[in-house]
């Protein structure tokens, strides 16, 4: 047992919630008759102005240097009463909250039983407290500039508004040339607006930036560190001289090639999409027949001005065919019914004429303004035909799509196809998320943190995911995703503000190591690192986020979670059992 | 009458999905044996297979580990790892002639208070018709 400590035990009634369902008087009672205790005290509401000023006084008034809370859930008033401890002159983790409301006062029905099982928490917290240790805030510096990996719109958009926030970004390309995929788009659903006027304006607005570095023909290699303090080795073969050469330092590696090592406290992975190759599925006959297309293909020519045939003559009926690979993949790429809707606009305003059919399973038009997009489409007399199992056949040029239609199962007839692919994740993806440490779902994508709680953050503190390298998504969403984890760099990284770093880390004693490494593949933050010299395993209390699993993996006892040691949780487990 | 045999249960229960998860069956006011004594930990995975097997010897009559659902894990896959140690150590119950049975992990998540009630009801009527832990006789005497 610890050396002599002075507890304070704190009952709160919470109004009637557990005054009415536990005998609050035989509590303290029993409780003040443990020898090992100094205070017990009751309180009709703890967490009140008045319950914190009652709290304090008392702790100081008794010099107290242990305190037991039992009320709620620790989820709902922990921090409260931690911050009413360091009011009172001490260390905030010499502190316990037993939940006795939602484990005791709730849930049993029998006040007896009721009244029993609080003693029991509250026997378990004061054991418990007096094996807890002094735990200090610990903060570190850290750099406000960012990375971002991606120059499509996504990643555009993000640099934008960091910069916008006096942030220097440095924005690296793998091709020659910002602007993503978008750039090949001649309009943009649902309003047909030009796109150029939308891109060429952010691509206009990123270049004449002077807190952004933009490097094309550049990929990144290597990123390693943590948030607020990542370092980024960008392989660079761009041609074009560097107007401000940065502070960093720059190795020549041969005539054309650099490599430049950039020092930034966050990362932002905008690496955009692929499409699903068609020719996997052979039935729609795309590198097979002339006249099949992929939508990018389809984009790109009418961008280059006519819809023609390989023959050079004009189409008379083409069919778009929707959600193909959706099945393959497994997923709805939530933009195919927008993009082919937008073909039948571009088609109807060239070729007046022509036929045009959508062969769809499910139309995906969500939103407030996609629906009257449709709409307004099929008023330009665009069929649309809802069909399963599509098979292309062709004889003399002529192609014939065979499908089960719900409604109109007859072949179709069509002088050019159109297949709206699924998007896929970026072919390079797996390299990515290997070099930084963050995971990809069954279907190829980033994943995020939580989908909820931290939609755009990942396993890795600092680095962040936005556009299409997270999911499927319009060039809307996109903008909104980039603005969001701008958002969350703006208010994570302060300039001249440290970090605070999580307390409950995990530690590992030097002492009992054997340097089995277990712990290090078990850690999903790549929190742990071999030290080679002494042989052990080393805890990066900057990465780490305490959640233990190396505790509970180590065969030699060496590990331990800082306020969750196998001590604390004994001892608490050893009084709960009594 | 002889009062009835109530278990003693330890229940290490995950910060965010099952801590979380026996807090809204507590806002939610549904009943259950008062069998059971809760200890947080933050993760499933930090159960470490030596607390629990000192709680058996301490008298526990039962167990429970309970974490976040499969692909669920606020720590990624702690989840995965606890379910890997959790069937190993069923295996070390077994030698220590305990009924395994008396080891129980249970995925339970924020939004799942009536599953915890559940979980907790069950878990104290199988320890009933086990009966007290056998071992609490033998490190008493």
């Amino acid at each position: 047992m610890p050396m002599e400590e002075k507890i304070g035990v704190y009952v709160c009634e919470c109004g009637p919630n557990i005054a009415d369902k536990v005998d609050i008087d035989k509590v303290v009672e029993t409780i003040s008759s443990l020898p090992s205790v100094n205070v017990v005290e009751r309180h009709k509401l703890l967490c009140s102005e008045d319950g914190k000023k009652f709290l304090k006084e008392s702790i100081q008034k008794n010099e107290l240097t242990r305190i037991v809370v039992a009320a709620c859930s620790p989820k709902q008033h922990e921090v409260t009463f931690m911050k009413v401890c360091e009011s009172a002159g001490i260390n905030p983790y010499f502190f316990q909250l037993t939940n006795i409301r939602e484990q005791c006062a709730w849930i049993i029905d029998d006040k007896e039983e009721a009244t029993e099982r609080t003693i029991r928490y509250i026997r378990a917290a004061i054991r418990r407290v007096l094996y807890h240790k002094a735990l200090e805030k610990k903060e570190i510096e850290a750099n406000p500039d960012v990375l971002v990996i991606g120059g499509g719109i996504a990643g555009l958009s993000a640099s934008l508004l960091l910069a916008s926030g006096d942030r220097k970004v440095y924005l690296i390309e793998k091709t020659k040339v910002v602007g993503g995929k978008v750039r090949e788009f001649a309009k943009l659903f649902p309003r047909m607006e030009p796109c150029s006027d939308i891109i060429s304006q952010k691509i206009k607005e990123v270049e004449n930036n002077k807190n952004i570095e933009v490097h094309t023909d550049s990929e990144v290699s290597e990123v390693l560190g943590f948030l607020g303090n990542f370092v980024a080795k960008v392989n660079t073969s761009e041609n074009k001289a560097i107007e401000q050469p940065s502070k960093q330092a720059i190795k020549e590696k041969g005539l054309e090639n650099k490599e430049l090592e950039l020092k930034v406290g966050a990362v932002v992975v905008a690496t955009g999409f692929d499409m699903f190759d068609p020719k996997q599925l052979p039935q729609y006959g795309y590198g097979k027949y002339d006249n099949v297309y992929t939508a990018l293909e389809f984009e790109k020519m009418n961008a280059e001005g006519k819809i023609l045939l390989k023959s050079g003559k004009p189409p008379k009926q083409i069919a778009i065919i929707h959600c193909v690979g959706r099945e393959k993949v497994g997923y709805c790429s939530r933009v195919c019914c927008m993009y082919s809707l937008k073909f039948a606009n571009y088609i109807k305003s060239k070729l007046p004429n022509v036929k045009v059919s959508h062969l769809y399973t499910d139309l995906t038009v969500p939103g407030k303004t996609y629906q009257k997009f449709y709409e307004q489409t099929k008023e330009k007399d665009v069929e649309f035909i809802r069909a399963q199992d599509i098979e292309i056949t062709e004889s003399n040029g002529q192609l014939t799509i065979n499908h089960k239609g719900t409604h109109n199962p007859k072949p179709l007839n069509a002088d050019m196809v159109i297949l709206s692919s699924a998007i896929t994740p970026s072919s390079d993806a797996h390299k990515l998320a290997e070099m930084l440490n963050i995971s990809q779902g069954d279907n190829g994508f980033f994943v995020e943190e939580h989908p909820k709680l931290a939609p755009v953050s990942t396993s890795m503190e600092g680095i962040f995911i936005t556009g299409c390298a997270q999911g499927p998504k319009n060039i809307s969403d996109s903008i909104v995703q980039a603005q969001a984890v701008a958002g969350k760099i703006l208010s994570s990284i302060i300039p001249g503000k440290k970090l605070e770093l999580e307390v409950k880390t995990s530690e590992i004693s030097e002492a009992l190591c054997i340097g089995c490494q277990t712990c290090l593949t078990v850690c999903s933050y790549g929190a742990i690192y071999f030290d080679e010299i002494k042989r052990v395993c080393v805890v990066n209390e900057v990465l780490c986020r305490g959640c233990g699993n190396c505790v509970g993996s180590c065969p030699s006892g060496a590990a331990s979670s800082k306020h969750f040691t196998t001590t604390q949780l004994h001892q608490e487990v050893v009084e709960a059992l009594r | 009458m002889e009062k009835e045999f109530t278990p003693k249960i330890v229940g290490f229960l995950c910060n965010w999905c099952s801590y979380a998860g026996a807090d809204l069956a507590g806002t939610s006011k549904l009943k259950m044996p008062p069998s059971l004594a809760v200890i947080r930990v933050m993760c499933s995975s930090r159960v470490d297979p030596v607390l629990v097997l000192r709680a058996f010897l301490r008298g526990a009559d039962g167990v429970l580990i309970a974490g976040c659902h499969p692909g669920d894990c606020h720590y990624e896959k702690g989840n995965y790892y606890a379910r890997r140690r959790f069937a190993l150590l069923k295996s070390v119950v077994e030698t220590l002639e305990l009924d395994s049975e008396r080891l129980q992990l249970s995925w339970v998540s924020a939004s799942e208070g009536p599953r915890f009630q559940q979980v907790v009801t069950e878990f104290t009527e199988k320890l009933k018709k086990l009966g007290p832990n056998p071992m609490q006789e033998k490190t008493s005497m």
